[in-house]
C-alpha cells in the first residue's frame, strides 16, 4: 500500500473559534492506483491535497506514504520525503522564472544529488514533447506547454506518488486533454501512484478511485 | 468618487504596512533637508549678525589720508547711518609707564552696530556710546603694562586724559592695521589736542556704514568712484577670517551630507515604489476592466501620493524642526543671544526636494501601472511593462534636479552627477563581470553550488544589490571614521601649540635678543619674517595699478602651509622674482611672468611673477599675499613680525617681553583659537548627527534593497522546499551567497570609505590625509556580519511559513 489514511482532521484558528476545514477522512491507495479527489471550492481538496503531500500539518489522524507515518515527521524529515517519494504538477505551474524549461526539469535530480540531471531532464522534456524548447524561459512557453514542462518535473524525480492540484485548471479544454492524457500515459508508464484534485468530471472518471469531499467530509 | 476611493486606498495601504518603506525614506529626506536647511539658514543669519559687528557696520571704507573726507560729508544717502574713526598708533604714557597703543578715535555715533561690554571699579556695564570728552577706555593688557587704576591719568601726545574703563568686548573689531599694540579708545574731539597728527603721521581713516542693502550698494559704487590707490572697502561677503571659513566648510559639509541621504533615500523611493506598483498591477487591471479611464486612475494615484507627501511633509519638517533645534542647542554657547528666525528658503527647498522625489522616483513606476492590460484579469500570466529606460530617466533628471537644488551651480552639479552615474555604472559593471558565468541548472546539489549558481543567475540585481550595500557600508564607515577620526582630525589641524600670540614692530636690532629671549624662555616660535608695506604697479600698464597696499616678506624658503599653484620657487643661480597668493592672481589677474614693479616707500624694484601660491589663511602663523626673494630687498629696512606658543602657565611672558621690547607689539589670538576650536567642536556634534542620519538612510536603502531581493526568493524557496530541499540547503545556501555578498560589498565599500575619507581630509578640512587601516578590516567585516544577520532574519522568516502558504499567495 502506497498510501493509507486514518481518521485525518485539520482546524485552523479564525479569531477566537476554530474552523474545521477537514474532518474523518480515512482512505487508502494502493501503487500504480490513481486517485481523484473531487468537491466543490472550498470542500478541504487542496488541505487534503497538501496534508498528504506532507506540505503541510494535521490536527489529528494517521498519514502512512509508503509506510512511513507522516503525520509524525517533523518539517524536515517531509522534506526529505517529498523529495524521495513525491512529486508534484500544480494549477498555476509554479516553474521558476529564472531557469530554462530543461533547468526546471533538472531541479528534483539535482535536489537528489543524482549523477546526470540533465540527461534524464532531456529524456522527460522529450517525453512531453517539450525537447526543442528546453532553452525557453517560462514566459516563453504557452499555458500547456508549462504544465507540460511541470509533469516532466515531476516524473523526472522518479517518485513513488504523483500529486496534482487542478492540472488542467488554467488550460483551455483543448490543452487541457492534451495534458491530462500526458499525465496519465506518462504514469501508465511508471508504478506511481497519481492523486488528482479537480473539478473536471471528464478528468476524475479517468482515475480508479474518487474521493467525493464536502464541508471537509468525504461524500459516500 | 475618486476623493473617497483614493482616500481609502491611502488608509489601507498605510495600515498594510507596504507603504512603510516609502513613508519612512520620503520622511527621513524630509527631515534632513529641513533640519540641516533651516540650521544654516538660521546660522547665516547669525553670522551675518557677527561680521556686521565684527566690521563694526555693513561698509567700511578705509583711506590713509582724510581728503576723502569732504567728498564724504558732502554726500547725504538717504537711510544711511555713517560714522568716522580715526586710528593711529601712539606711546600712552602712565605715572610710571609707557606702552605703544593703537588708539582709535571715534565719534558720537559710535558704536554703529552691537555694543561694547566694558569694566570699572563697579563691575561690568553695557554701554552703546563713545567715551566721554577727557576719558579714554583701555584694554586690560594695557591697563596692566602701564600699571594703572581706573581715575588715573595718561599722557597721549599732548593731552591728559582720564581711563575710566578696561574694553571687554568691542563690536568693531576689524579695526584696521593698528589693531596689533593694546587698544586704547578716545573720543573724537580730543584728537586735536594731542597734536598727534601732523603732516605725513601715519593714520587711518576708517568710515562706517549702515543701511539697507541697496542703500549699501549705492554707497559702494560711489564709494568706488571716489576711492584712491590704496583705499579698501569691506563688506560682509568679504569675510574670510578663520571663523568663517569654518562655518563655511561646516556648511558645505552639512549640505553634502545631506545630499547623500536624499540621494540614498530616494533610491530606497524607487524600490519601494517597484514594490508597490508590482502588488497594483491586479488592481489596476480590475479598475480598467470595471471601465475607470486611464486619467482616473493617473488622478487616483496621484492623489493617493498627495496624501503620502503631506503626510510626510508634516512629520519630516516636525522632525527637521527638532533636529535643527537641537543643532541650536549644541551652538548656544558660541551665539550669546536667540539666533534669527528661519525664512522662506528652508520650506521651499524642503517641499522642492519632495516634489522631486515624488515624480523623478515614484511617478514614472505609476506610468508602468498606467499601461497595464485589462487582459490580466483573465490572463494572470500576462507580464506589465518591464520597460527600465523611463525609470532610470526620469530618476537621473531628478537626481540631476537635486544636485542643482542643493549646490546651485550647474557646473558643479554637472560634474557630481557625471562623477556618480559614472561610478555607478562602472562600479556595477565590474561586480556583473566579477560574478562570473553561469552553468546549466540550478545547482541544488550542495550550498555552495547553489549559492555560487544564485551569484551569478542573478547577476544583474546582484549587482545593484551589492551596490546597494556599498554605499551604505562605505557612507556607515565614513560616518564611524568622521567620529572617530576625521572631526578629531579636523579639530587637531589646529594643534595644541598653535601660536597663540603675533609679535610685529619688531627692529632689526631687536630681533636677535627677542629670539635669545624666547628661546631661553622654551617658547616655540615662527621664523620671523622682515615685513613691510608695499605696491604691486603691472609694468605694462602703469595706469593699471593694484588699488591696495600688501604686506610683503622675503625668504629663501617656502613657508609651511603654503603651496605652490603655478610656476616654481626660488632657486640659486637664477633671476628669481616674487611668489603670489592665489587671492592676488585670482583678482589682479596676474600670470606667471607677468613683469611688476614692486613699490616700497618711493623706491621701485623691477621684478616678475615667479609662482603662485595656496595659503592656509588659518593657520595661525604669519602669512603673506606676496613673497620676494631676499637679493630683491638686501637695501629695503624693515621690521620683523613672529608668531609663537605661550602656555598657559607662562602667560606672564607676554608682559615681560613687552617690557623688556618697548617697540615691539605683542597681541594674543589665544581668544580666537579658543573660539575657533569650540566652534570646531560643536559643529562636530552636529555633524555627526547628520552622519548618523546619512548612514541611517544607507542602511534602510540596503534594507530595502535586500527585501526587495528576497521577495524574489519567496517563490524559489517555496518550489524547492516543495519538491524536498531541506531548509538547511535553503538556509545556508542563502547564507553563503549573502555573506559573499556582503563580503565584496565590504570591500568595495572599505575602498569607497578610503576614497571618501581622503577627499574630505584633502580637499574638504584641508588637512594632510592619513590611512585608517582598521576601515580595510572593518569594511569586509561589517558587510559579512551585517549581510548575513540580515539575510538570517528575512530567510528565517520564509522559512518559517509552510511552502502550501507560499504556493497559495
Amino acid at each position: 500500500m502506497i498510501l493509507e489514511v486514518n481518521k485525518l482532521r485539520k482546524e485552523v484558528s479564525s479569531g477566537d473559534s476554530k474552523l474545521v476545514i477537514l474532518d474523518d477522512i480515512s482512505f487508502s491507495l494502493e501503487e500504480g492506483q490513481s486517485l481523484a479527489i473531487t468537491g466543490p471550492s472550498g470542500s478541504g481538496k487542496s488541505t487534503l491535497l497538501g496534508l498528504l503531500a506532507g506540505l503541510d500539518t494535521s490536527t489529528s489522524g494517521e498519514i502512512f506514504l509508503d509506510d512511513i507515518a507522516l503525520h509524525n515527521l517533523d518539517e524536515e524529515e517531509r522534506a526529505e520525503l517529498r523529495k524521495d517519494k513525491v512529486g508534484f504538477v500544480f494549477q498555476s505551474f509554479e516553474l521558476l522564472p529564472s531557469l530554462t524549461a530543461l533547468e526546471n526539469v533538472m531541479l528534483p535530480s539535482e535536489l537528489k544529488n543524482e549523477k546526470d540531471p540533465k540527461n534524464n531532464a532531456k529524456y522527460f522534456l522529450e517525453r512531453v514533447g517539450l525537447d526543442k524548447r528546453e532553452h525557453h524561459y517560462p514566459n516563453q512557453l504557452s499555458g500547456g506547454e508549462q504544465q507540460r514542462v511541470a509533469i516532466a518535473r515531476a516524473f523526472a524525480c522518479a517518485a513513488k506518488i504523483l500529486f496534482a492540484d487542478e492540472p488542467t485548471g488554467n488550460l483551455d479544454p483543448k490543452n487541457g486533454r492534451l495534458v491530462s492524457d500526458l499525465l496519465f500515459e506518462v504514469n501508465s508508464e511508471t508504478d506511481n501512484a497519481l492523486i488528482i484534485v479537480t473539478h473536471d468530471h471528464e478528468l476524475a472518471e479517468k482515475c480508479d478511485k474518487q474521493i467525493d469531499l464536502k464541508l471537509g467530509k468525504i461524500v459516500e | 468618487m475618486l476623493l473617497s476611493l483614493s482616500l481609502k486606498l491611502f488608509l489601507r495601504e498605510v495600515r498594510s504596512g507596504y507603504l512603510t518603506s516609502m513613508l519612512i525614506s520620503l520622511i527621513l529626506a524630509i527631515t534632513i533637508v529641513s533640519g540641516i536647511s533651516l540650521f544654516t539658514d538660521r546660522l547665516e543669519k547669525a553670522l551675518n549678525t557677527e561680521t556686521e559687528e565684527f566690521l563694526g557696520g555693513n561698509l567700511k571704507f578705509e583711506s590713509n589720508q582724510n581728503s576723502i573726507k569732504p567728498l564724504l560729508d558732502g554726500i547725504n544717502f538717504q537711510n544711511v547711518e555713517q560714522m568716522e574713526m580715526v586710528l593711529f598708533a601712539s606711546v600712552v604714557f602712565s605715572e610710571n609707564e609707557m606702552q605703544l597703543s593703537s588708539v582709535k578715535a571715534v565719534e558720537n555715533s559710535y558704536p554703529l552696530i552691537g555694543e561694547l561690554e566694558l569694566k570699572d571699579s563697579k563691575g561690568i556695564f553695557v554701554s552703546n556710546s563713545n567715551p566721554k570728552p577727557g576719558t579714554v577706555w583701555m584694554d586690560e593688557r594695557l591697563k596692566n603694562l602701564l600699571l594703572l587704576d581706573y581715575g588715573d591719568k595718561v599722557e597721549i601726545g599732548d593731552s591728559t586724559l582720564i581711563f575710566v574703563a578696561t574694553i571687554i568686548y568691542e563690536p568693531d573689531r576689524a579695526s584696521g592695521n593698528f589693531a596689533f599694540a593694546p587698544k586704547t579708545i578716545m573720543n573724537m574731539s580730543d584728537v586735536e589736542s594731542t597734536n598727534i597728527i601732523q603732516p605725513g603721521s601715519r593714520v587711518e581713516y576708517n568710515y562706517l556704514f549702515k543701511g539697507s542693502e541697496e542703500e549699501i550698494i549705492k554707497v559702494k559704487d560711489y564709494l568706488e568712484e571716489i576711492k584712491e590707490n590704496g583705499d579698501e572697502i569691506e563688506t560682509l561677503s568679504e569675510d574670510s577670517s578663520s571663523l568663517g571659513r569654518t562655518i563655511e566648510r561646516s556648511e558645505n559639509f552639512f549640505l553634502l551630507g545631506g545630499l547623500i541621504a536624499v540621494l540614498l533615500s530616494a533610491c530606497t523611493i524607487g524600490i519601494a515604489s517597484q514594490r508597490f506598483t508590482r502588488r497594483h498591477v491586479s488592481y489596476v487591471a480590475i479598475l480598467k476592466t470595471l471601465g475607470m479611464k486611464t486619467f482616473q486612475i493617473r488622478a487616483l494615484y496621484l492623489l493617493l501620493f498627495l496624501y503620502t507627501t503631506l503626510l510626510t511633509l508634516i512629520i519630516g519638517l516636525s522632525l527637521g524642526w527638532v533636529l535643527q533645534s537641537n543643532f541650536i542647542t549644541l551652538m548656544s554657547s558660541y551665539f550669546p543671544t536667540e539666533l534669527p528666525s528661519p525664512g522662506y528658503y528652508p520650506l521651499l527647498i524642503t517641499c522642492l526636494t519632495a516634489l522631486i522625489c515624488q515624480f523623478g522616483f515614484i511617478y514614472p513606476h505609476i506610468l508602468k501601472l498606467l499601461a497595464v492590460s485589462p487582459m490580466r484579469v483573465l490572463k494572470d500570466h500576462i507580464s506589465f511593462s518591464q520597460e527600465s529606460v523611463p525609470v532610470f530617466s526620469m530618476g537621473l533628471i531628478a537626481f540631476l534636479l537635486l544636485l542643482y537644488l542643493y549646490t546651485n551651480q550647474l557646473t558643479l552639479s554637472l560634474i557630481i552627477f557625471i562623477g556618480v552615474v559614472g561610478f555607478s555604472v562602472i562600479g556595477i559593471g565590474i561586480i556583473y563581470l566579477l560574478l562570473g558565468k553561469n552553468n546549466t541548472g540550478l545547482g541544488a546539489t550542495s550550498s555552495i553550488n547553489l549559492a555560487l549558481s544564485e551569484l551569478r543567475r542573478r547577476k544583474l540585481g546582484n549587482s545593484f544589490q551589492i551596490f546597494a550595500f556599498t554605499v551604505a557600508i562605505g557612507l556607515s564607515l565614513i560616518t564611524f571614521s568622521a567620529s572617530k577620526n576625521l572631526l578629531g582630525s579636523w579639530q587637531n589641524s589646529i594643534p595644541e601649540d598653535s601660536p597663540n600670540n603675533f609679535a610685529i614692530n619688531i627692529t632689526i636690532e631687536d630681533k636677535d635678543n627677542m629670539q635669545v629671549f624666547l628661546k631661553d624662555n622654551q617658547i616655540k616660535s615662527t621664523p620671523f619674517f622682515p615685513v613691510t608695506s608695499a605696491t604691486i604697479l603691472k609694468k605694462e600698464d602703469q595706469d593699471n595699478v593694484i588699488d591696495r597696499n600688501f604686506n610683503i616678506t622675503w625668504i629663501e624658503e617656502l613657508p609651511d602651509q603654503n603651496e605652490l599653484f603655478a610656476g616654481e620657487w626660488f632657486k640659486e643661480n637664477h633671476k628669481n622674482g616674487i611668489s603670489i597668493s592665489d587671492e592676488i592672481y585670482d583678482r589682479y589677474d596676474l600670470q606667471i611672468g607677468d613683469e611688476v614693479f614692486i613699490k616700497i616707500n618711493d623706491e621701485l624694484i623691477d621684478t616678475y611673477v615667479q609662482s603662485i601660491r595656496t595659503v592656509n589663511w588659518d593657520n595661525f602663523s604669519p602669512n603673506f599675499f606676496v613673497i620676494g626673494h631676499p637679493s630683491l630687498f638686501e637695501d629695503i629696512s624693515s621690521t620683523y613680525i613672529t608668531s609663537f606658543f605661550i602656555p598657559f602657565e607662562k602667560q606672564q611672558l607676554a608682559a615681560e617681553l613687552m617690557r623688556e621690547f618697548r617697540t615691539v607689539s605683542v597681541f594674543s589670538i589665544e581668544e580666537l583659537i579658543k573660539q575657533v576650536r569650540e566652534i570646531i567642536g560643536q559643529v562636530s556634534k552636529a555633524l555627526n548627527s547628520i552622519l548618523l542620519l546619512t548612514c541611517l538612510s544607507a542602511i534602510f536603502l540596503a534594507f530595502s534593497a535586500l527585501q526587495d531581493g528576497f521577495s524574489v526568493r519567496k517563490h524559489q524557496a517555496a518550489i524547492l522546499r516543495t519538491l524536498g530541499a531541506s531548509n538547511t540547503l535553503i538556509k545556508s545556501s542563502a547564507l553563503i551567497e549573502f555573506a559573499l555578498l556582503g563580503l565584496i560589498a565590504g570591500t568595495l565599500g572599505a575602498l569607497m570609505a578610503y576614497a571618501g575619507i581622503y577627499f574630505i581630509e584633502t580637499e574638504v578640512f584641508e588637512t594632510s590625509a592619513n590611512f585608517y587601516p582598521e576601515i580595510w578590516i572593518l569594511g569586509p567585516l561589517i558587510g559579512l556580519v551585517a549581510v548575513s544577520l540580515l539575510c538570517l532574519y528575512l530567510i528565517n522568516g520564509i522559512i518559517k511559513q509552510s511552502p502550501k502558504e507560499l504556493l497559495m499567495r
